[in-house]
């Protein structure tokens, strides 16, 4: 039974997505696909407990994208009208070739409807709800300490609402409500500023907020950051152990490797992993995975944006390459299927293959240890952003929060580093991991756009690693 | 519904609705983006999109509301004044009110006249150009061509309105380069009027890749540091937002209340230019007229950069610095064209004056190794070892550290190798730079 509000929504029915579909393979495309999206969200920042904005952004449009052998041709519209998309359809089969006759025939759409359960929607939450929400932060964050000069929140809730038909028979409607708080303390002393920040996010209604997300825990972990880092000194310069701490610290797996097992790198021959399938990639300590169906899960999708089932995919076992992050023109590239891995922004982007929720499995370690039996190095107990190079897999990423260790022992803060390296020799220097395993949340940003995906592991320590900081180079 | 019809119909509701003013920006544009993999089309995209913003201002606070479907003008006033209701900030945001312009004329960009196929081709030659310049070019891992071209109405119940169109070309290349195990990537792009310049492209991307063949990092130290053009000019987009007088009146940059002060070297003059021919714009983002200043001249700090809200909080005129990241963002803060004053030295007289140091031609890591609070960066970078005034050999695999605002004041040199690069969006033109000392971790 087709959803009656979706196809309102978009005021569409089967035979226009069918008629769209022929239209695009006018010119031999051998793969045709719709994609329709309805996305509202909106965003309030408070600084030091005041409202400064609130924006409300309605985004919708529509994208035809068109594959012949692994050619791929997409085209854009912000008009859902069946003129437009007829246009939209032509554009992109026009990339491809000149035009022909459109192919005849029937395809059986098989429609799955997908929604995310949620007990109190956006919609029916007030601006004032959102506000008390933000308010606890703000609070918990300036309650912390005095050094903390200012208090940022940043809330965003939105629902994507999407609908995708293609040539496969692929008829899809699904909902994927998302919300994410932000928050960020600075603290300031004799012309010094440092900053914190803890930005929890789940794929839940608002109801998350009463039953998930810790609001005045994130916002003090956020507020301890700016403070601590305030009195730490320069972090020193040099090669040597690191420990990284779970959670966020996944970031190095998701950038120094996550990236270079997606399609888009390997497929193009443009990643360190390319012909490395059960071959030996990392030390025998590390397994990970890459697992979208984790309920509520701010990486999570219900269904690809090719209609394809996400499922738990295994990408190292104990330190064997087993698998890839695979879309469908990857695995037309590739020659092995798709992961359920196709993912994109919105309707602006043509799909491609994206990490959903990336971590290093848990391990046998003990967490305490592994800092004891380091000597000198750094412990990274909170990490920022970071790049790779796909090509050539070197990476660089910051380090929030971090600890200066010696004989074992942590002696001090240090504020200002940056772990920088390659990931096929930072994976077989892991000889540690730890026993808790959690993840965080982040925005990832690649050829399809920024999509949410969280990243994490267990603490792990890597036996050498290059630090940056401008503390001087280490004696 | 039509623009126009939707237009009226939003600002007379929202006087209805008891709004004390109203304003529309609404955006539409076309943008076309092709990338070239072993000679076919591997990513190929066309679109057409618009969408419109409503700003009001309720009950002496203001509310956004944006929509790409046209179709619904009251519901969207009813979301802005919902959104208005909840501010807290006491801040006055005014509208800008009606205003004359001075005519600006911003030249087509290369691809322009060229038709789809012809863009089509001119990619494939783009990595055809890469694969011949050298036997060690391997792949090409991006080769693309993109044009957009957009315009822009503003309009507000004060009598505002403003309009303006532009196009925009760029081609860039990514060659990978192999020699024994070794691979490296390197980069170059044209763009406005140079973005036909293939040949220009494709040697300047594999000379930059294989430049860097046989590169290690140095040891771990305190280094004198030429930095090339383009690491400038992300530098600079980087700590940009430092300059924002709103980031100033919030606590958030270190430049709150420096004007009038020496902040940099005696060397140091920063423009804005929003009429430098690389992107001209005769208006921002809330209808100021736009205007020339240095920021920064001979070291000292002349101005932060204002939009109508922190102009009328800090008593002065607004800069013409208002920004819409989108038509979907909100007011915010950015420079137009920043342009770092070329000095007189040659590149190669900088390397001698130089000495014994680094040349940084390439910095990464810029969205995360980088404290626009703080000005601390510590970026990964490559480029090269000079000794006793000679280019000695490639480095790579290094991170720099140092501090904005201390870089500022430790430029000892510029270069009169005047460079414009558009990181993070925004157009940010620099010579080379000499730095008294930048931490450098290596071995």
């Amino acid at each position: 039974m087709p959803d009656q509000k979706q196809l309102n929504l978009f005021r569409i029915d089967e035979g226009t997505a069918l008629a769209v579909l022929r239209e695009a393979q006018r010119s031999g495309a051998d793969y045709a696909e719709l994609f329709l999206e309805d996305t509202e969200s909106t965003r309030i920042e408070m600084i030091d407990g005041k409202v400064e904005s609130a924006n409300y952004t309605r985004i919708c449009g529509a994208g035809v994208r068109v594959l012949l052998g692994t050619q791929c041709a997409y085209a854009y519209s912000a008009d859902t009208g069946k003129q437009a998309l007829l246009k939209t359809a032509r554009a992109a089969a026009a990339a491809i070739g000149e035009a022909k006759h459109a192919p005849n025939g029937e395809i059986a759409f098989s429609m799955q409807r997908f929604t995310t359960p949620v007990s109190q929607p956006f919609d029916e939450v007030g601006n004032a709800d959102r506000v008390a929400v933000m308010r606890l932060g703000a609070r918990a964050m300036k309650d912390e300490s005095p050094e903390v000069t200012q208090a940022m929140v940043r809330y965003l809730d939105s629902v994507q609402r999407v609908m995708l038909f293609s040539t496969d028979g692929v008829f899809v409607s699904d909902e994927r409500p998302r919300t994410r708080i932000f928050l960020q303390a600075v603290a300031m002393k004799n012309g010094e500023a440092q900053t914190g920040f803890s930005g929890p996010g789940c794929c839940r209604g608002f109801e998350a907020y009463h039953n998930g997300i810790d609001v005045e825990q994130n916002a003090r972990i956020a507020a301890k950051m700016a403070v601590t880092m305030l009195h730490a000194p320069e972090c020193p310069a040099g090669r040597l152990p690191v420990v990284i701490d779970g959670g966020f610290g996944g970031v190095i797996f998701h950038e120094a490797c996550g990236h270079s097992l997606e399609a888009t790198a390997v497929g193009r021959n443009n990643s360190v992993f390319c012909e490395k399938l059960n071959t030996k990639i990392a030390s025998d300590c590390v397994s990970a995975v890459d697992d979208g169906t984790m309920p509520g899960e701010w990486g999570s999708i219900n269904v690809d944006d090719e209609g394809g089932m996400p499922r738990r995919n295994l990408l190292i076992e104990n330190g064997i390459l087993k698998g890839y992050l695979i879309d469908k023109l990857g695995s037309r590239r590739m020659n092995l299927p798709s992961t359920g891995s196709s993912r994109r922004q919105g309707y602006t982007f043509a799909p491609t293959s994206r990490m959903t929720n990336t971590f290093i499995c848990a391990g046998s370690d003990d967490e305490d240890e592994m800092i004891a039996t380091m000597g000198e190095g750094l412990f990274a107990k909170m990490m920022g952003g970071g790049s790779v190079n796909p090509a050539t897999g070197e990476f660089n990423f910051s380090v929030a929060e971090g600890y200066w260790v010696k004989n074992g022992a942590i002696v001090s803060p240090v504020r200002g580093a940056t772990l920088i390296g390659k990931g096929s020799e930072v994976l077989q220097r892991i000889d540690r991991v730890g026993k808790t395993m959690w993840m965080e949340a982040g925005m990832c940003g690649s050829l399809s756009g920024a999509v949410p995906t969280n990243v994490g592991q267990p603490r792990i320590r890597i036996s050498c690693m290059t630090i940056g900081g401008k503390g001087g180079a280490i004696e | 519904m039509t623009y126009p019809e939707f237009a009226k119909s939003a600002m007379d509701y929202a006087k209805r609705k008891g709004c004390d003013s109203s304003e529309l920006f609404y955006a539409d544009g076309e943008s076309f983006e092709v990338n070239a993999n072993e000679g076919e089309i591997d990513r190929y995209s066309v679109s057409r999109e618009s969408g419109v913003s409503v700003r009001v201002s309720y009950r002496g606070h203001e509310g956004y509301a944006y929509t790409e479907a046209i179709e619904d003008p009251q519901r969207l006033v009813d979301h802005a004044i919902d959104n208005a209701a909840c501010i807290e900030s006491e801040d006055e945001r005014p509208m800008q009110t009606k205003q004359t312009y001075q005519t600006v004329l911003r030249e087509d960009s290369a691809l322009k006249q060229i038709s789809e196929s012809d863009r089509i081709a001119l990619v494939k030659r783009l990595e055809s150009l890469c694969l011949a310049a050298d036997a060690r070019v391997k792949r090409v891992v991006y080769c693309s061509a993109e044009y957009g071209a957009g315009n822009v109405v503003l309009e507000n119940s004060l009598g505002l309105c403003a309009q303006k169109s532009s196009n925009h070309s760029i081609i860039y290349a990514m060659p990978s380069v192999q020699e024994g195990e070794e691979v490296q990537t390197g980069f170059a792009f044209r763009m406005g009027r140079d973005a036909a310049d293939l040949e220009g492209c494709a040697k300047e991307a594999v000379a930059d890749a294989l430049g860097k063949l046989g590169g290690k990092p140095v040891d771990s130290g305190n280094y004198r540091v030429l930095l090339k053009p383009y690491a400038m000019c992300d530098l600079l987009a980087a700590f940009s937002p430092m300059f924002s007088a709103d980031n100033a009146q919030k606590g958030c940059s270190l430049l709150a209340g420096k004007e009038g002060l020496q902040i940099a070297s005696k060397l140091v003059t920063l423009w804005d230019d929003p009429f430098d021919p690389i992107a001209p714009r005769a208006f921002d983002g809330e209808g100021t007229p736009c205007r020339k200043k240095a920021v920064i001249e001979n070291g000292e700090l002349k101005t932060l950069l204002h939009n109508l809200k922190t102009a009328r909080k800090a008593g002065v005129e607004s800069t013409g610095n208002a920004s819409r990241g989108s038509a979907a963002a909100t007011v915010g803060i950015s420079p137009t064209v920043f342009r770092l004053e070329t000095g007189s030295a040659s590149c190669e007289n900088l390397v001698s004056e130089l000495c014994d140091g680094l040349i940084i031609t390439e910095l990464e890591g810029l969205h995360a190794g980088v404290d626009e609070i703080s000005g601390d960066f510590s970026l990964k970078a490559a480029g090269f070892l000079a000794e006793s005034g000679v280019v000695r050999r490639p480095v790579s695999n290094i991170t720099i550290a140092g501090n904005f605002v201390t870089l500022m004041k430790d430029i000892t040199a510029l270069g009169n190798d005047l460079r414009v690069a558009m990181p993070q969006g925004g157009y940010y033109a620099a010579p080379s730079v000499l730095v008294r000392r930048l931490t450098v971790a290596g071995i």
